[in-house]
């Protein structure tokens, strides 16, 4: 029960008040009160004080939190739900040996890089021509697997170890990411060509791993730390001039720059090591924006209408929200509109859209709508599986918006 | 146990999905905003009155009780299973079926969150007034099953203000409309007052006439900053005195602004021992007269008086007030609130009065006041896991409510009775009082089956 103990003051400390009920997507769009920060910490604490033995309910409240952290910034007492969860998820695991979700396979596949290549091209090819052939399955749950993108190659495998510039102002280490380097290896692309645009050389290993997050998610802590040693020591030992260590998907960014110290926190040997990393670690539009872009050559020859989505983990995590605004409307011709709740989730929330997929829907559905109302051609973000998610939900509404990533819409333009 | 019929009916009745009979699920309907607690039967979330009807028929073929449920935030003990009973759940009928903004009424079903209420009033300039401090999560029915008040009510009035109507299903299956639509009280009985602050032990409501109001079209919000708490009180006692009604006055102590600066930064002052928030709305011609009339009084004691300049620090302001019950947590794990009230006149004495308790029996207390209303609620601060502790706090409690009596006020404002008050409820009425309320219990539900044992044991 140790996890949970660790908890227990903060589970405590929710008195039940109310307080996350709007904050919580999944209870909104529900009103079932196993789908509340409330209530999935009160079943939490029932299980810490043994009066509730984990059972396939329990699990299903516990892993249907979308982690999206709503719940923490609206708790007036300062609770975090979702780290509540994230150590309810480490219990059932320790429990259980597995964590439920891992029997799905899912979550071995990420572990491995070989395994995750193939898991890709599997959902993406194999499994999308055979649901090609059934009649009405464009949607497997709510993801829109039809377009559902693979990369013929894997970007690492597309790309030098080192691509250089000219007169280079700075050395960024790249860490790409699953999505980036299986499926959107086009805007892994895109980030080069922006960093490149503005004088930086760009270091990517070919030993880097799956950072870990999802398995880390799901309460399994030993593969995460065994992604994450890699990480670290592929970036600090073999690539130590890299000045930072730059991710373009927010998820990814907030598990190196903030889940790696609490990953390791029982590890005080190592963790000099873990802050050094975490310190380098920047994401995408927080890195051009200090590093200052190179405006003159943004070319835009049509007028667009521009919208962004905050990832969960780019405005709670990260806290980076104005950047990638300010990015958008750098590019000559854009007209920004804000949406309504742009930084609420969009309802991937990892395995969640796989095994909620009601929920998920709902919540995507709820998002699609937000972005019609703008009017807009196209939505920017900042993290590969929203912009899954994102555009799946679009399609499916039959509504004509593209979603790009911030850094396909700047290299665009240096493009123009 | 439910038995399989019935819960094979149930599902019949409302669909699969909306029938809970597992241990996870009903862990989550068994408390409130207490700390108490209970396990019920089953949940059943309806989604129409005729479902409502049906289960009600159905509960009454197979004798089990029922206790309503909206998101579950009263601070009384009024949706605690207490005894076997199954929980039906109103968070699914959540339509809002007509905003009338001509006739200044919105006719709602009782799942709708109070918050959401208002967003959807706001597009057209329209409000609607009680607005409990709980507001993002508490429903309409259950606003009405307590007769809420909030911040606003030392203008506005409570939530009984703004009931026109109701649509009840009775313990006998049986549905009445009570009021309507139209301003004009309804000949005979006024049902909807007797409904309306009953807890859910008369009828279960299923849909609602609200009266609505156009947004003021100016307001203006101030704080007045002291070093005692009793010195805020007599500016209140001032205020009220020079007869101004300001929309809301409330109050928050020392221990108040900061747990609840803990988590909003709104800038109040940590060392001030206390804060009175005040607002007046109307035209905007108006304002600065009544800015200036207030200032002038609450000058004489404040060591700081100023008005909010931007909206942003308005909003921060109400965050900060909004989340005071919420905030506590920082300090100590658990709390027991209190819902005193007395007359206006007396508050100064009701606060000297709680300082009282906090001492005689030393115990933490923060107290938070819809000072205007003359409403305390000294909020008790301790951990339910030290049984001593907790034996004190009761006693505490207990001193608290005399103290109310006394001073010629009552033992709740707003929170209603539900389990946690009635044992001071004949502290308050008399013998032949309470036998009243009995028999109304009675006519309507004589075979005791809505919310069985709140507000009072037949
Ligand atoms: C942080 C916090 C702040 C609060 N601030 C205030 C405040 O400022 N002012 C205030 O007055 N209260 C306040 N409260 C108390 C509480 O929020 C209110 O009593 C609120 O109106 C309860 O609404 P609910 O939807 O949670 O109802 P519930 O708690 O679910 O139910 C309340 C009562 O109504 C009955 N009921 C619910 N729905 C129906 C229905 N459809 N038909 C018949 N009976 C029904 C229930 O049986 C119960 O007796 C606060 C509570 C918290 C936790
Ligand atoms: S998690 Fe926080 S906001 Fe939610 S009920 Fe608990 S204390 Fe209130
Ligand atoms: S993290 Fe998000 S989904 Fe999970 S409980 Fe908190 S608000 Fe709800
Ligand atoms: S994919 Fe959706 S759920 Fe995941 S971080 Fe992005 S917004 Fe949140």
């Amino acid at each position: 029960m140790g996890v949970l103990a660790d908890v227990y003051e903060m589970l405590n400390t929710c008195n039940k008040c109310g307080g996350c009920h709007t904050a919580c997507k999944t209870y909104k769009l529900t009103g079932i009160e196993t789908m509340v920060a409330r209530g999935r910490i009160q079943l939490i604490k029932a299980v810490a004080d043994g009066k509730l033995e984990p059972n396939q309910e329990y699990e299903d409240a516990i892993m249907s939190c979308l982690l999206c952290g709503e719940c923490a910034v609206t708790c007036p007492n300062g609770v975090h739900g979702n780290e509540l969860v994230m150590a309810a998820r480490r219990d059932l695991k320790l429990r259980k040996g597995i964590t439920p979700f891992a029997k799905s396979f899912a979550l071995k596949t990420l572990a491995s890089p070989k395994r995750l290549g193939m898991g890709f091209r599997l959902f993406g090819g194999v499994g999308k021509s055979v649901l090609n052939k059934l009649d009405g399955m464009d949607y497997f749950r709510g993801i829109d697997i039809r377009n559902f993108p693979t990369a013929k190659k894997q970007f690492l495998e597309q790309v030098p170890e080192r691509i250089k510039v000219q007169n280079p102002k700075h050395k960024v280490g790249f860490y790409v990411g699953c999505f980036l380097n299986y499926s959107l290896d086009q805007t892994a692309h895109s980030v080069v060509k922006v960093l490149t645009k503005n004088d930086c050389e760009v270091i990517i290993p070919k030993d880097q791993v799956c950072c870990g997050l999802p398995q880390y998610c799901y309460g399994d802590f030993e593969t995460a730390k065994s992604n994450a040693r890699q990480t670290i020591n592929t970036f600090l030992d073999k690539y130590s001039d890299a000045e930072v260590v730059l991710s373009a998907c927010a998820s990814c960014a907030s598990m190196l720059k903030h889940d790696y110290l609490k990953l390791f926190a029982d590890e005080p040997s190592y963790l000099p090591k873990v802050k050094l990393f975490c310190e380098k670690v920047v994401e995408f539009s927080e890195y051009m924006d200090k590093i200052g872009v190179n405006q003159s050559q943004l070319h835009n020859s049509s007028p667009l209408t521009v919208t962004y989505h905050d990832p969960c983990h780019m405005v709670r995590g990260l806290k980076v929200t104005k950047q990638p605004r300010q990015l958008l409307q750098m590019i000559p011709r854009v007209e920004y509109k804000e949406m309504f709740e742009a930084n609420r989730c969009c309802g991937a929330a990892g395995l969640v859209q796989a095994f909620f997929h009601e929920v998920s829907t709902d919540i995507t559905d709820q998002k699609t709508q937000n972005i019609k109302d703008t009017n807009a051609d196209l939505v920017a973000t900042s993290c590969p599986a929203c912009m899954l998610r994102l555009q799946g939900g679009i399609n499916k509404a039959g509504q004509k918006q593209k979603v790009m990533h911030v850094a396909d819409l700047m290299a665009k333009a240096y493009e123009d | 146990m439910l038995s399989q019929t019935v819960v094979k009916r149930l599902k019949e009745i409302v669909g699969e999905k909306n029938v809970v009979t597992d241990k996870v699920g009903l862990l989550t309907y068994g408390y409130d905003g207490t700390l108490l607690s209970g396990e019920a039967l089953g949940v059943v979330s309806p989604t129409t009155t005729d479902q409502v009807v049906e289960i009600v028929k159905l509960m009454n073929e197979h004798d089990i009780k029922l206790v309503p449920r909206g998101a579950g935030t009263n601070e009384s003990g009024g949706t605690i299973p207490s005894q076997e009973a199954v929980v039906i759940s109103f968070t699914k009928m959540t339509k809002i079926h007509e905003i009338d903004t001509e006739n200044f009424v919105a006719v709602v079903e009782p799942g709708v969150i109070n918050f959401d209420l208002q967003v959807e009033l706001a597009k057209q300039n329209f409000y609607f007034p009680p607005d409990p401090s709980s507001f993002k999560a508490s429903t309409i029915g259950g606003n009405l099953g307590e007769c809420s008040g909030g911040p606003k009510c030392f203008k506005y009035g409570v939530t009984r203000d703004y009931m026109l109507g109701l649509e009840v299903v009775l313990p006998n299956g049986k549905v009445i409309q009570t009021g309507g639509r139209n301003f004009q009280s309804e000949p005979g009985y006024d049902l909807t007052r007797i409904i309306v602050g009953s807890e859910g032990i008369l009828g279960l409501v299923t849909k609602v006439f609200v009266r609505i109001l156009p947004i003021p079209r100016a307001k203006k919000t101030m704080l007045a900053l002291y070093d005692k708490v009793e010195d805020a009180s007599q500016t209140v006692a001032d205020i009220v005195a020079a007869g101004i009604i300001p929309t809301t006055l409330e109050l928050m102590d020392n221990l108040l602004i900061n747990t609840t600066e803990d988590f909003t930064h709104a800038g109040l002052p940590r060392d001030a021992g206390a804060v009175l928030i005040i607002e007046v709305d109307g035209y905007p011609e108006d304002m600065d007269e009544q800015v200036k009339t207030i200032g002038e009084i609450a000058s004489k004691i404040a060591k700081e008086f100023k008005v909010a300049q931007t909206a942003v620090e308005v909003d921060q302001i109400w965050t900060s007030r909004r989340s005071a019950f919420g905030s506590v947590a920082r300090v100590r794990p658990s709390y027991g609130v209190n819902d005193i009230t007395v007359p206006r006149s007396n508050f100064p004495k009701a606060i000297g009065g709680v300082l009282k308790v906090a001492k005689d029996f030393g115990v933490t207390i923060g107290v938070v006041a819809h000072a205007g209303d003359g409403n305390l609620h000294p909020l008790i601060l301790f951990d339910q896991r030290n049984k001593e502790e907790t034996e004190t706090v009761h006693k505490a409690e207990q001193a608290l409510c005399m103290m109310a009596l006394d001073l010629e006020g009552t033992i709740s404002g707003e929170h209603g009775i539900g389990l946690v008050k009635k044992k001071y409820l004949d502290k308050e009425f008399t013998p032949a009082a309470m036998e009243a309320f009995r028999k109304i219990k009675r006519s309507f539900d004589p075979t005791n089956r809505f919310n069985p044992g709140k507000i009072i044991d037949l």
